[in-house]
């Protein structure tokens, strides 16, 4: 609870450096921050300029991989914290670039921020780092050991694992004993700007797919509202910065059960839900008045069976990708959710925004940017309740 | 001698009739009334529980001899402060002194109260209550304190919503006053209970700090009972459902009663089923704190019997036209389950907490909370019994050594190797019936060169028609008519 106190007393958290500031959760990092006024000054880095600049937000272009634009940025800005979001697209298939951007650029981020005297740093990590895609997570906590290389079929994990194990060794070294790092590890973001859940999950509606269920629809999946995701990064930096000040002080050093320099942390909505129940409230916040005795219920092998023949079918045709796959057929299927304990006790995180709330907001705001396929093009631009 | 319609309804549900069997057979209880040691006033007070509780009487018979009496004594003191708040014959400026003092005619061994009308079901226990009186001066002083404390608490209560016009005229008008209500007629008794429970040594103390759960415990049984019975209530003019709930869904409390409101007052009572399994993972908390079995029967029989009966309101219009009752069946098969340990009545919590959920309907306002409130029982029951953590996970992934991993991988390729074959056999299958069917055709006379040569040009239809046939043969055989 440290850690909100300081927050709510008006405490400043300096000047804090955003990574990836112009990206979707990078973007709602700073409107948060901005909005709380919990920083002195504000710098945006990203390798292209954002959409929507935030007014009094500093902006820098540059690589993160490049340790000479680097230095020179950080020892003409002196930051106090960096919160490092910056990562290429998840379903990007040049692993060179992955590995280079989030293992590399991590590393050259840790290494000039250490250098030049920053004292806090939180890296957004993926709650996939202990998740091999395929198996049950149930009420996983941060203990769960992390699955990469060849354990690992996602390459864009094993990258973001690496980084974490970099960005928590390098906390509290003996070179640069104060310098503090922590994780965070969201699972399933979605919200206002997502790309990857709300807007392929709505076109599935406008597709006419809500009348088709894979699996039993028993297993709890966790999806986590931007602004939640955007707030533990906040609790934990002020956190460090809070473990910074009071050693700094002369005060003793955290306990092992308070601790969050050096920790990673699940980040939830602390709701874990039936995964077709998200799904359809989704589409009903887009009108769907779909009735559950009018869904087909496929069994998950049938599932599959309608999935290999579909990929074998489209590769054989060269059409590309088809409209379901094998993986997600599983993803449909499986458990996944987090116990986000060790972030409640320590950060005092609570979602701030709850889940149905946050898919109105970001359903309505999907079918505004007009990014579903399929949505009747009319509602784009178009405000609606 | 059952009846001929119950022995059909069995003849076509003989797995209820076996839960009934088993039930019956099976069941032990954990302790035995011994009645010849009973003074006469004892036995008279166990004939009045029988008479006015059929689900109280079997479990609270078998608790241990330490509370067997103080309990049955605790169940029939309120039972009789509730014969008095019921009956509506007696004039409220009468009843109000009666409700405050109740606690205190416990005192006096000869108090017996007549006044009831002749139609309340439990007279008989007020006419002679100085049976209850007598035992209950012979009981512990520390269990006394607990029960008069409770017995007036509650009597306050009533007495205040007796006096509450707009109570009595209007019913109940936000959550926080049903929440409020339910607290009166059950939240107390849990409370009570659970002091008695601690004080003999039969449950954690540590339940006594944290009195939301033992609210819980009261507020869940009471919402259920309140939302199964709202046709009832609703004939006798009573009114719990609180309006700050209905009034979202129809403009009248009657209206949800028109056949026409049938979605709005399924959308209505979903709120109010959300509104009590909220409290689920509250009661297997407070559950985990028993500490003896009889008690755990005692107190886990009527959780698992209110999450049966919620599943069953649940999505279920029949609640708005008649009284429904969970079948004898699964009610034995409940019991059967409740009787054993907690993790047992947490796989009944998770079952109908998924049952509730796989009737939820998209287009109910509360379906995403509902979701969330079902995944919510789910969790709870998977932090306190884990199916996974990350001790099992590593032992998993310890036990490759090297040479399992090398069979593994010797299988994995094996298997390859059966699809490679499977796909070959497939490929010749299908080679062999095209070659045939080819085969058999050319026997036949089939022109394949005719058709090659059409489809060379761009021709993918078959002709129609005799003379779109003779133009083809003309076109591309040289006009030599022959078929």
């Amino acid at each position: 609870m440290a850690a909100l106190k300081t927050t709510d007393d008006g405490k400043s958290l300096g000047h804090v450096l955003v990574t990836g500031g112009a990206g979707f959760l990078g973007n709602h990092i700073i409107t948060l921050l901005t909005k709380r006024a919990a920083c002195s000054k504000i710098t945006c880095l990203d390798i292209r300029p954002a959409a929507k600049p935030v007014d009094g937000v500093d902006y820098a272009v540059g690589d993160i991989t490049d340790n000479e634009t680097m230095t020179q940025l950080f020892s003409k800005i002196k930051p106090t914290a960096v919160i490092h979001t910056a990562s290429p697209v998840f379903n990007n298939n040049n692993r060179e670039a992955m590995y280079k951007v989030n293992v590399e650029g991590t590393k050259n981020l840790l290494k000039v921020s250490q250098e030049t005297g920053v004292r806090a740093f939180v890296y957004t990590s993926s709650s996939s780092v202990i998740h091999d895609t395929v198996s049950d997570l149930i009420n996983a906590d941060e203990t769960y050991p992390y699955i990469m290389d060849d354990a690992q079929p996602e390459y864009y994990t094993t990258t973001k694992a690496k980084a974490e194990i970099a960005v928590l060794a390098a906390n509290r070294t003996k070179e640069y004993p104060k310098f503090l790092t922590a994780a965070i590890r969201p699972s399933g973001m979605f919200g206002e700007g997502d790309v990857q859940v709300l807007p392929p999950g709505l076109s599935a509606y406008y597709r006419g797919q809500t009348k088709f269920q894979i699996g039993n629809n028993e297993n709890l999946f966790d999806f986590t509202e931007i602004t939640n995701v955007a707030h533990g990064h906040h609790l934990a930096l002020a956190a460090l910065l809070a473990t910074s000040d009071r050693e700094a002080s002369g005060q003793a050093l955290p306990l092992d059960h308070e601790k969050v320099d050096g920790e990673a942390f699940h980040i939830t909505n602390d709701a874990p839900v039936y995964f077709f129940d998200f799904a359809r409230m989704c589409w009903a916040a887009a009108g769907d008045q779909t009735q559950l005795s009018q869904v087909w219920v496929l069994s998950k092998d049938f599932g599959l069976f309608v999935a290999t023949l579909m990929e074998w079918v489209f590769w054989l045709f060269g059409l590309g990708k088809p409209n379901l796959t094998r993986q997600q057929v599983k993803y449909t299927c499986m458990t996944r959710y987090y116990n986000i304990n060790k972030a409640k006790q320590r950060l005092g995180y609570e979602p701030i925004c709850g889940l149905q709330e946050g898919i109105r907001r970001g359903v309505k705001d999907a079918l505004y940017r007009g990014v579903v396929v399929g949505q009747p093009m009319e509602l784009k631009g178009k405000k609606i309740d | 001698m059952p009846s001929i319609g119950t022995i059909a309804y069995y003849l076509v549900r003989p797995s209820q009739l076996r839960d009934i069997i088993q039930w019956k057979v099976w069941h032990n209880p954990v302790h035995e009334r011994d009645e010849e040691k009973e003074c006469a006033t004892l036995k008279e007070c166990f004939r009045f529980l029988k008479l006015t509780s059929r689900s109280f009487a079997a479990v609270i018979q078998e608790l241990h001899p330490e509370l067997l009496v103080p309990v049955c004594l605790f169940y029939l003191v309120l039972r009789g402060l509730d014969t008095i708040e019921d009956d509506m014959t007696i004039n409220i400026k009468k009843k109000e002194p009666l409700l405050r003092k109740f606690d205190t005619f416990l005192d006096d061994e000869n108090w017996t109260f007549q006044e009831n009308g002749p139609n309340e079901k439990d007279r008989e226990l007020l006419v002679k209550f100085d049976n209850v009186s007598k035992e209950f001066n012979k009981i512990k002083d520390e269990y006394k304190v607990i029960i008069k404390d409770i017995t007036k608490r509650m009597g306050n209560g009533m007495a205040d919503y007796a006096l509450n016009a707009e109570f009595n005229k209007q019913g109940v008008n936000t959550i926080k006053d049903y929440e409020l209500y339910c607290h009166y007629v059950a939240g107390l008794v849990g409370e009570g209970l659970t002091r008695l429970f601690v004080e003999a040594k039969l449950a954690n103390p540590v339940l006594l700090q944290r009195p939301e759960l033992m609210e819980s415990m009261g507020q869940f049984l009471q919402q259920c009972n309140i939302i199964r019975d709202v046709r009832e209530d609703h004939d006798d003019k009573r009114y719990f459902w609180p309006r700050e709930i209905w009034s979202k869904h129809v403009d009248k409390f009657e209206d949800l009663f028109l056949p026409e409101n049938k979605e709005k007052a399924l959308n209505c009572s979903s709120e109010m089923v959300l509104t009590a399994i909220k409290r689920a993972d509250d009661c297997l908390f407070y559950m985990a704190g028993v500490r003896e079995q009889s008690v755990f029967n005692f107190v886990a029989i009527p959780q698992s019997m209110s999450i049966a009966t919620l599943e069953l309101c649940f999505q279920n219009p029949a609640i708005f036209e008649r009284n429904i009752k969970i079948s004898k069946g699964d009610a034995c098969k409940l019991m059967t389950h409740s009787t054993q340990n907690l993790q047992m009545v947490c796989e009944i919590f998770r079952k109908y907490a998924r049952k509730i959920h796989s009737k939820n309907s998209p287009r109910d306002p509360n379906f995403l909370e509902i979701s969330i409130a079902c995944g919510n029982i789910e969790r709870f029951i998977e932090s306190i019994f884990p199916t996974q953590s990350a001790r099992t996970l590593k032992s998993a992934s310890e036990a490759v050594d090297p040479e399992v991993a090398a069979r593994q991988k010797k299988e994995a390729e094996d298997s390859k190797k059966d699809i490679m074959y499977i796909m070959f056999a497939v490929g010749l299958t299908l080679a062999f019936v095209t070659f045939t069917m080819v085969l058999a055709a050319w026997l036949a006379g089939a022109r394949f060169d005719l058709a090659i040569k059409m489809v060379k040009d761009g021709i993918w239809s078959p002709p129609k028609g005799p003379e779109a046939v003779q133009q083809i043969i003309e076109k591309y055989d040289g006009g030599r008519g022959e078929l």
